[in-house]
């Protein structure tokens, strides 16, 4: 009897062992298996890039329906899509791409897309990515040259979203076009607005950090000096007055989602959201048709999504993702963008069909960035303890 | 057969010493994963933060991180709420589990029956969910208040009575069945002859029933107590910005401020907090069992 139970302690552990090991090195086998398995029936002079990208489904999505089109109009390259949720380490991409740098490997990643913040990292690494030019995508040229100057041609910033002010025209009449005006609205409709807790999703972000530097210079937004936070004052004293004429005199719910969700509940008339959210949202009816999008002037924040090709001194798969980035800023390609995705396209707008560029008119009046790095963390300290603290 | 007597005799004490070395092993084989299980997902990872919360952002020792969170107005504040968020669910999860337990017990009508059947759904019920069934439910604009007109209802969602009564609605299951086995325990013996005795109702609950469940009542308020201390997901949808429960500014210092020395400071408090609860928990256990060896 000892013995059994022995026994079957003991294989127990061992199943336990061994599961945990077998999960961990399950993936990679698996998606090694395949890729092997797929070359073989491929042609011989195929060449295989991979492309990984982050996000929320609506990427996910995106990259699925471009990645069928590339190949069918290149043939010769095979793109192998690797996708990382939101939230589940996109992090670690960027730290295999900087740790195969630094011991000489390939990192297996030829395309990656990431934020400015990545790009800014691959180049104090020593520069991990490709600096692009036309002759290798000669549609860069279609891209607004002062977005590609941004990030010195080490990305291609192929789509963008930003935050728009979203309202139900049945109930505002007097829709604010200035951000004065919106403050001024807020205060005459106490309780009918609402923005996210800054910390909790870009959309509350946003509205803090432009009406905390509509009261500086324009060129403040770029400004990572820390002195600059001592003329934070004056926003944050509008942003303490708003507190009482808020949505339940200064409820900020969690998430982007959160205050998308009480307008269409009809508890609030108006709040800032982030542009293809809302897009999608209405086009799929969580949104009711009566809500409509905005920008106001200054416009709020956004930004552009990045796509850097990653130096692993392959010159035929370096080729291989150019074309695919050249295929990405296609009208054909930015088009999905824009349809499906409800995202800003990277290209000009005037390549676009004046159909399209007649349907994005209300929320294509651009956005700001900011670029304050570390000076964002300390914006929402002080958010937490002077303005939600009231 | 006498024979093999006298051999196992003979034999006994190498038998016995090696009958120990095996129990010994089995004994550890057999603490061994949970111990090891342990090790790497709960002692390795709290010695971690433990160190991380004396450390500065540039990886001095410290202090300032226990400065502020006792010292900071706002971080007080949230200590305070969160104990009393935690204390107030608790109380009220355990008078109504307590009372559902009871009823469960001496009543035997179809509708005690229904009761003993559907208490534990929303066991099942996966918390978002629950939780924004709940918002959908009491908001100010909810199924409640157009069944009784807007403006009729109380604020319940980004409030506190939202998070009380969220914190009953998952708490109550769990509760209400360690309560019914613990009911269930006492003998129907006892109860009678304790009527045949005499005994009001009065004295049936407080000389009987109450001393027989209370030890189950106190291992029923550490699990309370625990749970509700550290959650996050209904306090983040439901509680107001300010003061936050400890979870959520946790959550807050950790990935929105980047401050991880701080944001393991609250873990740390969080951890000696209920470790004081666990302490008691644990008291009552080793009291039973000296009791019973």
């Amino acid at each position: 009897m000892k013995k059994l139970i022995i026994y079957t302690v003991g294989v127990l552990f061992m199943l336990f062992v061994a599961g945990c090991g077998e999960e961990s090195s399950a993936e990679p086998a698996g998606n090694g298996e395949s890729a092997s398995e797929d070359s073989e029936t491929a042609e011989q002079d195929q060449v295989e890039i991979s492309v990984y990208s982050s996000g929320s489904l609506n990427v996910q999505n995106y990259w699925e329906t471009i990645i069928p089109m590339f190949e069918k109009d290149h043939p010769e390259v095979k793109v192998e899509f690797v996708f990382v949720p939101s939230g589940t380490g996109g992090q670690s991409t960027m730290d295999r791409i900087v740790a195969a740098k630094q011991s000489g490997n390939d990192s297996g990643i030829d395309v990656y897309e990431g934020s400015l913040a990545d790009i800014v990292r691959g180049e104090e690494e020593g520069g991990i990515f490709y600096q692009l030019d036309g002759n290798g995508i000669p549609n860069l040229a279609m891209i607004p040259q002062e977005n590609i100057e941004a990030v010195e041609y080490y990305s291609v910033p192929y789509r963008a979203s930003a935050v728009v002010l979203a309202y139900n025209e049945e109930k505002v009449q007097d829709v604010p076009n200035t951000a004065e005006e919106l403050y001024q609205w807020i205060h005459d409709n106490p309780g009918r607005f609402a923005y996210n807790e800054p910390g909790t999703g870009g959309s509350g972000d946003s509205f803090m950090v432009t009406t905390i530097y509509n009261q500086l210079p324009q060129d403040a937004m770029s400004s990572q000096d820390e002195s600059i936070m001592e003329e934070w004052d004056k926003g944050f004293e509008i942003l303490k007055e708003l507190h009482p004429d808020l949505y339940r005199s200064g409820v900020y719910p969690s998430k982007n989602q959160g205050t998308l969700d009480l307008l269409a509940n009809g508890e609030i008339d108006m709040t800032p959201a982030w542009s293809d959210m809302a897009l999608e949202q209405l086009d799929k009816n969580l949104l009711p048709s009566t809500i409509q999008l905005k920008q106001i002037d200054p416009p709020f924040t956004g930004g552009p999504s990045h796509l850097m090709v990653t130096d692993n001194g392959d010159d035929a798969r370096k080729q291989a993702a150019e074309k695919l980035l050249n295929f990405v800023l296609t009208v054909e390609a930015q088009e999905v963008v824009i349809e499906q995705m409800f995202g800003y396209p990277g290209i000009d707008w005037s390549y676009l069909s004046d159909e399209l560029q007649e349907r994005f008119a209300d929320v294509s009046d651009g956005y700001r960035s900011f670029t304050g790095g570390k000076l964002q963390e300390e914006m929402l300290k002080r958010w937490q303890r002077e303005v939600a603290t009231q | 057969m006498s024979e093999l007597a006298v051999e196992r005799k003979t034999k006994k004490p190498r038998l016995n010493w090696s009958k120990k070395t095996k129990r010994s092993i089995l004994g550890v084989s057999m603490v061994l994963p949970s111990f090891l299980l342990l090790l790497v997902l709960v002692i390795y990872p709290v010695a971690l933060s433990v160190m991380e919360s004396f450390k500065s952002r540039d990886g001095m020792w410290t202090l300032d991180n226990y400065l502020y969170l006792f010292t900071e107005p706002h971080m007080l504040n949230n200590i305070k709420h969160t104990l009393q968020v935690t204390v107030l669910s608790s109380v009220f999860v355990l008078t109504i589990a307590y009372s559902i337990a009871v009823y469960l017990r001496f009543n035997h009508s179809w509708i005690a029956k229904m009761v003993g059947k559907l208490y534990f759904i929303p066991m099942f019920i996966p918390g978002v969910i629950a939780i924004y069934g709940f918002i959908n439910f009491y908001r100010d604009n909810g199924w409640i208040a157009r069944l009784i007109g807007e403006g009729n209802l109380p604020s319940i969602i980004y409030d506190m009575k939202g998070l009380l009564m969220i914190n009953i609605w998952f708490n109550i299951p769990f509760t209400t069945m360690l309560l019914v086995s613990a009911m269930s325990s006492i003998p129907n013996a006892v109860i009678e002859s304790a009527k045949d005795a005499g005994a009001k109702k009065r004295h049936l609950f407080f000389q009987f029933i109450f001393p027989l469940t209370y030890k189950t009542m106190l291992v029923a308020l550490t699990f309370l107590f625990m749970g509700i201390v550290g959650s996050f997901t209904a306090p983040f949808l439901i509680d107001r910005n300010a003061p936050q429960m400890l979870g959520v500014a946790m959550q807050q210092h950790f990935s929105s401020y980047n401050e991880i020395g701080q944001a393991s400071s609250m873990a740390v408090f969080l951890f000696l907090l209920c470790s004081f609860v666990g302490y008691f928990y644990i008291r009552s256990n080793m009291k039973d069992s000296t009791k019973s060896y």
